[in-house]
C-alpha cells in the first residue's frame, strides 16, 4: 500500500466534514473489512470443531468419561474392521450413486420441458419449485405415511392398477428403493429448477440459427443446448451430490437405518454412533471418513466439467 | 438481467409460436413441422402433468389429511370427499400432543435471531467480495464454498463435545451458533452474486460526489438490493424453519424445534396420522405462503449462485 495523503478521495467534502486519518483508512479498507466478521465467525464456528474434530477422532472419547486418552488409530482401525461400517459405505455409495442418476436425468428431462414456451408453463415451473421449499421433514412424514404397507395409499393404487403390494419400508430389499424414491421427490425438481435457470439464460442465437437451418428440436439439444450448458449440468450435480451424502430426516424417519442394515448409510450410522451410543471418537472418525468417501465423486464431477474445452459430446455430460 | 423477464408469467407467451407460413418457416412440409410441435406440446404437457402429480401427492395428503377425523385418516380407499373438522388443530394447540405452541415459539425465536445475525455479518461480506477483488478474496470465498460442502456431521460432533465442556448443550445459543455454519456461508454467496449484478457506476458516482465507502453501501447500494435481500432473507428463513439434523442434536425439551416435535410424534402417536399431518400443515403452509412473495426471485437467484 502506498501511503496517499488522507486527503485524497474526499477533497469534495466541505470542510466541517473533513476525515480523520483513521476514518479514511477504514474506508479505505471498507470491502476486506465488511468480510471480516462473518470470516471470523464462520472459522470459528466451522473451522475450530473440524480440527477439533480431527483431533477427537484419534480419541476414545466420550462424554461419560471427561478424561479421555489418544488412541492412536484404533477408531480407524475399527472402521477397517467392522462389517457394519462396510455395510454403511456400501449403502452410502448405492444411495448417491443411484440417486444422483435417476434425479439427474429426470431433472434435466423437466427442465428442458419446463423451458419451452408454452401457455401456462409458468404455473408448472411453480409447482416444480415447490418441493426445493417443503421442510424435510415434513416431507418424509408424508411419504412415510404414503408408503405404508397396510393403509397407505401406493399400495392402494397398486392393487387398482393390479400391481403387486409391496412391504416398502419394512422389505430388506424395497426399504432403499423407498428413501430414493422419497429423495428423488425433492432431488429431481432440485436440478430441474437450476437447469432451467441455466436453460434460460443461455444464448438464444445459436439455437434461432438452427431452427432456420431446419434441424430437429432433438438434434438442437443434444448439439447445441447441452454442451452450452456443462457448467450448469456440473453445478447441479455437484450441488445435489452434497445434499445426498448428507441426507438425514427420510432415514431418521421412513426406515431408521433398518431393516437391519439396509438402509444405514454413513451419515445416519454416524448419528448414532456419536448421539445414542456416545461414542464420540469413534464418530469423528467416520465424519472423516465420510469427507473422504463423499471427495471421490466430487472430485470426479469436478474434473469431468473442466475436462475439454473443446466440446465432444459423444457420451452424455449427465453420465457424471 | 433477461431471467427476471423470462420467468415473468407474462412473458412466457410472447416469444411463442410465431406466425404460421412467416419467414421463419422456409421449408417444404410446414404442415409437417406444425403437426410435430402440436405433438411436442402434448407431450410436454402430459409428461409434466404426471411429474406435478408425483409432487402434488405428498402436499395433498398433508393438507386433505389434516383437516380429517382420525378415522377417515385411515380409509382405504381414500376419502377425497369428507366432512372437514378442525378437531386436530385444536388438539395440537390446547396442548393434548407435547407442547407443540412451544416448539413453534422455539422455532420462531431460533430463526429470529440466526437469520438475523446472518444478515448483519453476511450482506457486507458479500457487498465487499461483489465490489472489489482485494488480496485473498478469492481464498476466502472457496473457504466459504469448502464450508458449505463439508458435511455438517465433521463439526457437529466436536461442536457436540465443546458445547459440553462449556455447558451450552440445550441452549438457544448453542442451536443458533450452528444454524449460522449453514445460513451464513448462504447469505454471504447470494448477497455477493447479487450485489456483482449490481451497476458499478451508482457507486462510483456516489464517491465522486464525497459519499465513503461505508455511506455508498448504506445509502445507494443497500436500498438497491432490497428485493434481493428480501429473497435472500427468506430462504435464509426457511432453511432455518425446516432444519432437522442439527436441531434434534442440539435442542432438548426447552427449546425443542416444531420438526423435531413431529419426528417425535412419529415416534409416539404413529397412529394418529391425522394429527401428524396437522401437525406437518403447521411446517409447509408458512414456507409456501413466504415462498409465494419470493417465486419470482427464485430462479434469478439459482442463476447467479450457479453462476458464482
Amino acid at each position: 500500500m502506498t501511503a496517499t495523503p488522507a486527503v485524497a478521495p474526499t477533497t469534495l467534502a466541505p470542510g466541517p466534514r473533513q476525515r480523520t486519518r483513521l476514518s479514511s483508512w477504514l474506508d479505505r479498507r471498507f470491502y476486506v473489512l465488511a468480510t471480516v466478521p462473518a470470516l471470523v465467525v464462520v472459522t470459528a464456528i466451522i473451522a475450530v470443531p473440524l480440527v477439533i474434530g480431527i483431533y477427537l477422532s484419534f480419541t476414545n472419547y466420550t462424554p461419560v468419561r471427561p478424561t479421555f486418552s489418544w488412541g492412536g488409530l484404533v477408531n480407524y482401525d475399527q472402521i477397517y474392521s467392522s462389517p457394519t461400517i462396510h455395510a454403511a459405505i456400501k449403502n452410502t455409495a448405492i444411495f448417491a450413486g443411484a440417486g444422483i442418476v435417476i434425479e439427474m436425468i429426470f431433472g434435466l428431462f423437466f427442465a428442458v420441458l419446463l423451458a419451452r414456451k408454452l401457455r401456462g408453463i409458468s404455473w408448472f415451473r411453480v409447482i416444480y419449485m415447490m418441493p426445493l421449499l417443503v421442510p424435510g421433514v415434513a416431507s418424509a412424514v408424508a411419504w412415510s405415511v404414503l408408503f405404508n404397507t397396510g393403509n397407505g395409499w401406493i399400495n392402494y393404487f397398486a392393487s387398482v392398477v393390479g400391481l403387486p403390494q409391496l412391504n416398502w419400508a419394512g422389505g430388506t430389499h424395497t426399504a432403499m428403493p423407498t428413501v430414493i424414491i422419497a429423495n428423488a421427490w425433492a432431488g429431481i425438481p432440485i436440478i430441474t429448477i437450476i437447469l432451467l435457470a441455466g436453460l434460460l439464460s443461455l444464448p438464444r442465437e445459436p439455437v434461432e440459427a438452427a431452427k432456420i437451418d431446419g434441424a430437429s428440436e432433438l438434434r438442437i439439444l443434444y448439439h447445441i443446448t447441452l454442451p452450452a450448458l456443462r457448467p450448469v449440468l456440473a453445478f447441479a450435480a455437484l450441488f445435489q451430490m452434497v445434499n445426498l451424502f448428507r441426507e438425514f430426516a427420510e432415514f431418521a424417519i421412513i426406515t431408521g437405518g433398518g431393516p437391519g442394515l439396509a438402509t444405514s448409510v454413513l451419515n445416519y450410522y454416524v448419528y448414532q454412533t456419536t448421539f445414542v451410543f456416545g461414542e464420540l471418537g469413534l464418530g469423528a472418525a467416520l465424519a472423516v471418513l465420510l469427507v473422504g468417501v463423499m471427495a471421490v465423486p466430487l472430485l470426479v464431477i469436478f474434473k469431468l466439467s473442466k475436462r475439454g474445452s473443446a466440446p465432444k459430446w459423444a457420451h452424455e455430460p449427465t453420465e457424471a | 438481467m433477461a431471467v427476471d423477464d423470462l420467468v415473468a408469467p407474462g412473458a412466457v407467451s410472447r416469444a411463442s409460436s410465431p406466425p404460421p407460413g412467416s419467414a421463419s418457416d422456409p421449408h417444404r412440409r410446414p404442415s409437417l413441422r406444425r403437426l410435430k410441435r402440436r405433438a411436442g406440446n402434448i407431450f410436454t404437457v402430459v409428461a409434466l402433468l404426471i411429474g406435478a402429480a408425483f409432487i402434488l401427492l405428498p402436499i395433498f395428503w398433508i393438507v386433505t389429511t389434516a383437516f380429517k377425523s382420525p378415522g377417515d385418516a385411515f380409509v382405504l380407499p381414500p376419502k377425497f370427499l369428507f366432512t372437514p373438522t378442525l378437531s386436530n388443530f385444536n388438539s395440537l394447540l390446547s396442548g393434548q400432543y407435547n407442547q407443540f405452541v412451544d416448539d413453534i415459539g422455539h422455532s420462531l425465536i431460533i430463526m429470529a435471531f440466526s437469520v438475523g445475525i446472518a444478515l448483519l455479518l453476511g450482506v457486507p461480506a458479500g457487498y465487499g467480495l461483489a465490489r472489489s477483488r482485494f488480496k485473498g478474496s478469492g481464498a476466502i470465498t472457496g473457504w466459504l464454498i469448502v464450508a458449505y460442502i463439508v458435511p455438517a456431521l465433521v463439526y457437529i460432533v466436536p461442536l457436540y463435545a465443546i458445547y459440553q465442556r462449556l455447558n451450552l448443550s440445550g441452549s438457544y445459543l448453542s442451536v443458533i451458533l450452528y444454524y449460522l455454519t449453514f445460513e451464513l456461508p448462504f447469505v454471504v454467496f447470494m448477497m455477493r452474486g447479487y450485489f456483482s449484478d449490481l451497476p458499478n457506476d451508482l457507486e462510483d458516482a456516489a464517491r465522486v460526489d464525497g459519499c465513503s465507502r461505508f455511506a455508498a453501501f448504506r445509502r445507494i447500494m443497500l436500498p438497491l438490493a432490497i428485493p434481493g435481500l428480501s429473497t435472500v432473507t427468506i430462504l435464509a428463513c426457511i432453511l432455518s424453519w425446516g432444519e432437522f439434523f442439527g436441531a434434534l442434536i442440539f435442542t432438548s425439551s426447552s427449546d425443542l424445534t416444531a420438526p423435531v416435535a413431529i419426528e417425535e410424534y412419529m415416534g409416539q402417536t404413529t397412529l394418529d396420522w391425522s394429527a401428524l399431518a396437522a401437525a406437518a400443515v403447521f411446517l409447509v403452509v408458512p414456507v409456501l405462503v413466504l415462498a409465494a412473495f419470493v417465486q419470482r426471485g427464485f430462479l434469478r437467484t439459482a442463476v447467479s449462485a450457479t453462476q458464482g
